[in-house]
């Protein structure tokens, strides 16, 4: 392979500031090959336009430390003149904010014109007919060139930016944002002709973004940037598909498109203040799955598996993981010979750190068995059962006492999961008291009672489950559960005993929690509707077996399966009177456009 | 004015209804709470309260109530009172041994059947039928004609006798709790036997026990005075039983009036006890276990 194009080495970029040195860059590592394209995704504030301007040499001198090569020549030590060589010529920029980045005094097409005559020294006319060319190429008229910056749309002055950074032929051209802000036609026209510039004149691009479908449509290399280091870096079909760093992975998550119907879910917590950034790793206080050595050990960029990740543990973690699972149960027939029945047929799944695994299933499809199996409130015939990489069924004495209180359910029915001679302070508690917690264990009630928002005082505490709605209930139940600081919930139609509102309160409260605490869970339903609104992954499942899994937004969006149109089809929607013969008072057109 | 009818048809006999069953309950609970609290008080202060030793000859035989001896003399001229105050001890000490006896026999049996289940359920509850299927006052004389007439032998074959019933209610109950997915909860969360026995077993045993314990205990004092009066019982324990057996030997007792001293005054002593007994026991079954709400 030759010489890469742009290769940046342990570029450091930090500022003073009243708080301390801010260090907005920390030792990132890039390449790009002639021609090539790579993202820099991330968060607002991991320093990614940072990156683009320490690339044009926009920082002042000693703000900027490591090494900046393109084609070999080194860039960080060059002074402003050699800067302005290499500035629009070698490396351009289209800025994140096109709608300051003009002069409102002249006309868009003279302030192309400019850099033209200025870097390359052309004359007027020659000028003038480069700027028709690269407004020609960049979907623009003569009319654009003849207007005023503030006569022109968003979109219109993001192309004007790119035929500006065009002009002098780059090799390398630096791309902030060119999406953002822009509605999803004009995003979707960008997109098309960035691929189209690419294709007719061999330039590298380095995107910087927080749009992800845009990486995915214009490069081939991805590097995810968190709190001025580089997390995850690699191709980006693979990296976009199956992330390995928990950041990518939460990012993904987040990130909204017309294919999933689960509600936005964020990566907890905040991007570390960049002036005093965490000890070991940075993304630590947010990660769903950190250990000892996160908070620790800086971990270093190590290349595994054809990508480079920056994760002690080598990337999310698969929390739970069960392998060909069988259970049969068999009835006593008093009447007759005994019969089999086979709840659970060699069903294998894995739920990783944070993620929420939604099973579905009509009545008997055996997914309450699963559910009680991974619990471990019943024990398979065949089948192992991993949590965080150990045998459930292997581990006893103090290790299966630690592990069974990292795996808590959360039962259908709260008022047969309770002692009814129990008080709220006793049910709550329980756990605490079976295993010996040291430490204040009415403190820990109080906190897990408010973390699912009941009331922690005295008069409540001293409540009996008679005493309580279904709901407050549930929410005890559910405080019990979080009580003892579970890694995963395996919670079976938590909220079908109540009513539909009190249900999605109860719903989002737990989904709250689990986004909140990391927590891995599985969500057992019946109610596709409701598991679609949270899971990540959806298991449909049917006579004890796994007919279809994969993305929620997936499985909804195109099923594979006759049984899951189906249930996708049974699912309750407001199209209730599908023929048309709805009341006449009713406007017609709520049905004429609600689609099937 | 229909409307008011209807009101007064519909309501009034069930408020009235309520009310009298409560104020029934309430009354009965009183009654059985006094008699035992009058019977215990002198079985406690017996020495205190009694004029006479019992088993001193105090005055001349057959004396009629007087000054003196308030409810008379019996054939060899102990004091009737006297006798009747001791004897509340010996009934009471046998009811109530006899009652806890029971109670822990049936827990040891009942609890261990319950949470075991399986083979151990099989044997233990096989022999409880055995010992319920016999009948039980031949076999209380059979034994205690065997191991001789003592208060101790007699109380612990009453224990044995009662707590079938009371192992099998207690095997019912814990059934019951054992398959309740809060108890498999806690046995998740990492709970020994122990635990879940102490927690989520006894608090639900607790009103049949208590029951249990009333019951058994105004069966044993009925059962103690038959024995006594059949002569069965220990002759240096004089119970009220033994009393009427004494008295009723006196030849022409039932042709003068001297019955209404000595014989009525042991019969309705037994009589108030097992019915004060009774009555704490239907009190105490309401008030723990109003609407069956822990079984």
């Amino acid at each position: 392979m030759s010489a890469p194009l742009l290769s940046v080495q342990n570029l450091r970029v930090s500022f003073a500031s009243p708080d301390g040195n801010v260090r907005a860059l920390d030792g990132v590592a890039l390449e790009l090959a002639r021609g090539g394209a790579l993202a820099v995704v991330g968060e607002t504030g991991s320093g990614k336009t940072t990156l683009a301007r320490a690339l044009l040499g926009l920082h002042p001198a000693e703000c900027v430390a490591g090494s900046i090569r393109l084609d070999g020549d080194e860039l960080n030590r060059l002074d402003e003149p050699g800067w302005q060589r290499v500035r629009w010529r070698r490396i351009a920029l289209a800025a994140q904010n096109a709608g300051t980045a003009f002069d409102p005094v002249y006309r868009a097409g003279e302030q192309i014109v400019e850099p033209l005559r200025l870097h390359l020294g052309l004359s007027e006319t020659e000028a003038w007919q480069r700027a028709r060319t690269l407004a020609e190429q960049t979907g623009l008229t003569e009319r654009h060139l003849r207007a005023y910056p503030h006569q022109l749309s968003g979109g219109e002055k993001q192309r004007l930016m790119l035929a500006m950074a065009l002009s002098c032929q780059p090799d390398l051209l630096v791309l902030d944002e060119p999406t953002s802000g822009q509605d999803m036609r004009s995003r979707a026209q960008m997109i098309a002709l960035l691929r189209r510039l690419r294709a007719q004149s061999g330039l590298a691009l380095l995107l910087i973004s927080h749009d992800l479908a845009a990486a995915a449509a214009l490069t081939e290399q991805t590097a995810v940037l968190y709190a001025g280091k580089v997390v995850e870096a690699g191709a980006t079909r693979d990296l976009l598909t199956t992330p390995r760093h928990p950041y990518t992975w939460g990012l993904l998550n987040a990130y909204p498109n017309m294919t999933t119907t689960r509600d936005l879910s964020s990566i907890r917590g905040q991007m570390p203040d960049p002036a005093r950034p965490p000890d070991g790793c940075r993304f630590h206080p947010r990660c769903n799955q950190a250990v000892d050595d996160c908070r620790r050990f800086e971990p270093p960029l190590e290349r595994r598996g054809g990508r480079l990740v920056a994760c002690h543990l080598g990337g999310v973690q698969t929390l739970l993981q069960a392998d060909n699972l069988h259970k049969t149960f068999v009835t006593n027939g008093h009447a007759g010979p005994d019969s089999l029945i086979e709840a659970v047929r060699g069903v294998s799944l894995a739920v990783l750190a944070g993620e929420v695994v939604g099973v579905v299933g009509e009545t008997g499809s055996g997914k309450t068995t699963l559910g009680r199996l991974l619990a471990g409130l019943l024990t398979p015939d065949a089948g192992a059962i991993y949590f965080e990489g150990q045998d459930i069924q292997a581990v006893n004495g103090a290790e299966g006492k630690n592990l069974r209180r990292r795996i808590q359910a959360i039962p259908q029915d709260p008022f047969e999961s309770v002692d009814p001679l129990f008080t709220v302070r006793q049910i709550v508690r329980q756990p605490l008291d079976i295993q010996r917690i040291q430490g204040d264990r009415d403190a820990l009630v109080r906190d897990a009672l408010a973390a699912v928002g009941l009331p922690a005082e005295g008069g409540f505490l001293q409540r009996r489950p008679h005493e309580l709605s279904g709901g407050q209930l549930q929410r005890v139940v559910i405080a019990r559960a979080l009580v003892l600081e579970p890694r995963l919930l395996v919670a079976d139609e938590p909220v079908s005993m109540l009513d539909p509102s009190e249900g999605a309160r109860l719903m989002n409260l737990l989904k709250r929690i689990q986004n909140e605490r990391g927590m891995g869970m599985l969500l057992i339903s019946h109610d596709l509707a409701l598991v679609r609104k949270v899971a990540d992954r959806i298991l449909v499942m049917r006579g004890g077996a796994i007919i279809e899994q994969g993305l929620s937004s997936v499985v909804i969006s195109r099923p594979q399966h006759d049984y899951t149109r189906a249930l996708l089809l049974a699912a309750p929607s407001f199209n209730w009177f599908p023929d048309g013969s709805q009341g006449a008072d009713e406007s017609p057109d709520i049905n004429n456009t609600g689609d099937q | 004015m229909r409307s008011n009818f209807l009101k007064a048809q519909t309501q009034l006999p069930e408020r009235t209804f309520v009310r009298e069953a409560r104020r029934a309950s309430g009354t009965e609970g009183l009654i059985g709470v006094s008699l035992l609290a009058v019977f215990v008080t002198a079985a406690l202060f017996a020495p205190l309260l009694a004029p006479y030793d019992p088993a001193a000859f105090v005055g001349r035989p057959l004396e009629r109530p007087g000054a003196a001896f308030l409810l008379g003399t019996n054939d060899v001229g102990q004091d009737i009172l006297s006798e009747l105050l001791f004897g509340a001890r010996v009934s009471l000490v046998v009811a109530v041994g006899a009652a806890v006896g029971t109670v822990l026999l049936g827990l040891l049996v009942g609890g261990v059947a319950g949470y075991l289940g399986g083979w151990v359920d099989a044997a233990l509850m096989r022999g409880v039928d055995v010992l319920l299927a016999l009948p039980q006052l031949p076999l209380i004389i059979l034994i205690t004609t065997l191991t001789g007439a003592g208060l101790a032998q007699m109380t612990l074959t009453m224990a044995l006798l009662f707590s079938p019933g009371m192992a099998r209610i207690i095997r019912a109950q814990m059934f019951n709790q054992r398959g309740r997915a809060y108890v498999k909860i806690a046995q998740r969360f990492g709970a020994s036997p122990l635990y879940i026995f102490r927690r989520h077993m006894l608090p639900h045993l607790a009103p049949l026990l208590i029951v249990g314990l009333v019951t058994a205990a105004g069966r044993a004092a009925a059962m103690e005075a038959g024995l006594a009066f059949l002569g069965l019982g220990d002759p240096s324990a004089k119970s009220w039983g033994l009393m009427m057996r004494y008295a009723l030997n006196l030849p022409g007792l039932l042709l003068t009036d001297r019955w209404l001293w000595w014989l009525l005054p042991p019969g309705l002593c037994i009589t108030l006890l097992i019915l004060a007994l009774t009555f704490t026991g239907m009190r105490l079954e309401k008030r723990l276990n109003p609407g069956g709400q822990s079984s």
